[in-house]
């Protein structure tokens, strides 16, 4: 896992190529039962700074499929996305990206 | 149970002691330490067993101290209730500048009597809601009530508005 904030990290990320070669991740919420629609799409929009629109289709593709992802991209701000989503208690997960 | 608009936020009244009790139980449910409680509001976020470890040594404790801090809000703020005139219900303010920290920790309580209560989707439906035991029933009542207040936090219910806090209540 990428520490965040980590001098050491900041050195790494400034002198090592291959970090932009590192495969994204995805960010993952899966539904669940009890937490309302409208709370999922005001969550998306604070954390994620979606439209109204992107954050209610992301909302409605967890409820439909059961989970979505949500923003892909860097491994150390996808823990950081996590770590926001999971504050309001939203139901969510890592991957790397295959391939 | 109410709800008004006020300057200073959301009021929230006519509340009577059954709510008050579901109230209460919002910051003790944040705070469980029942083991699956604290499996679905710290989920497991990776699948490999060393990225998980390294998230639960770096990610979770921040995540803990934020849980607490939103129970010790609401602790604070359920302090404040007043009672309603000539009755034992009670009213409630919760600022605007809380309720971002009500809503999360309204939805941790739900999701919490949902895990303590073995509830499934099912049971949140009617059909299944009558198939449920009767403590299951009454949870499902709780977690109800407090998505109630959630809505009306998120701005989905039209609510009376009033001048201040103050007076509407001595309305």
């Amino acid at each position: 896992m990428v520490l965040r904030g980590s001098t050491k990290e900041q050195t790494e990320t400034k002198t090592k190529p291959e970090t932009s070669l590192a495969p994204p991740w995805n960010v993952i919420v899966h539904d669940d039962p009890v937490t309302l629609m409208n709370y999922v799409t005001k969550v998306f929009i604070q954390v994620f700074g979606y439209s109204q629109d992107k954050a209610h289709r992301l909302m409605m593709e967890v409820h439909q499929e059961g989970r979505s992802v949500v923003w892909t991209g860097g491994r150390e701000k996808a823990e950081v996305y996590a770590q926001k989503l999971q504050a309001h208690h939203l139901l969510t997960s890592l991957e790397v990206v295959d391939g | 149970m109410w709800a008004a608009r006020v300057s200073e936020g959301f009021v929230f009244g006519e509340l009577t002691p059954a709510t008050v009790e579901t109230l209460t139980g919002v910051p003790m449910l944040i705070e469980s330490a029942d083991a699956r409680v604290r499996q679905r509001l710290l989920p497991d976020t990776y699948d490999a067993a060393e990225d998980e470890q390294q998230w639960r040594r770096h990610a979770v404790p921040e995540l803990e101290r934020l849980f607490l801090s939103r129970a010790q809000l609401v602790r604070r703020d359920l302090a404040t209730m007043r009672s309603m005139p000539k009755s034992v219900d009670k009213v409630l303010l919760i600022r605007d500048e809380h309720a971002s920290a009500w809503l999360s920790a309204l939805n941790a309580a739900r999701l919490a009597l949902f895990v303590l209560n073995d509830l499934k989707a099912e049971h949140m439906d009617a059909d299944g809601y009558a198939k449920a035991t009767a403590k299951q029933r009454e949870a499902v009542l709780r977690i109800h009530l407090l998505a109630e207040m959630q809505s009306v936090l998120l701005g989905d219910l039209e609510l009376e508005s009033a001048g201040s806090f103050e007076d509407f209540i001595l309305e």
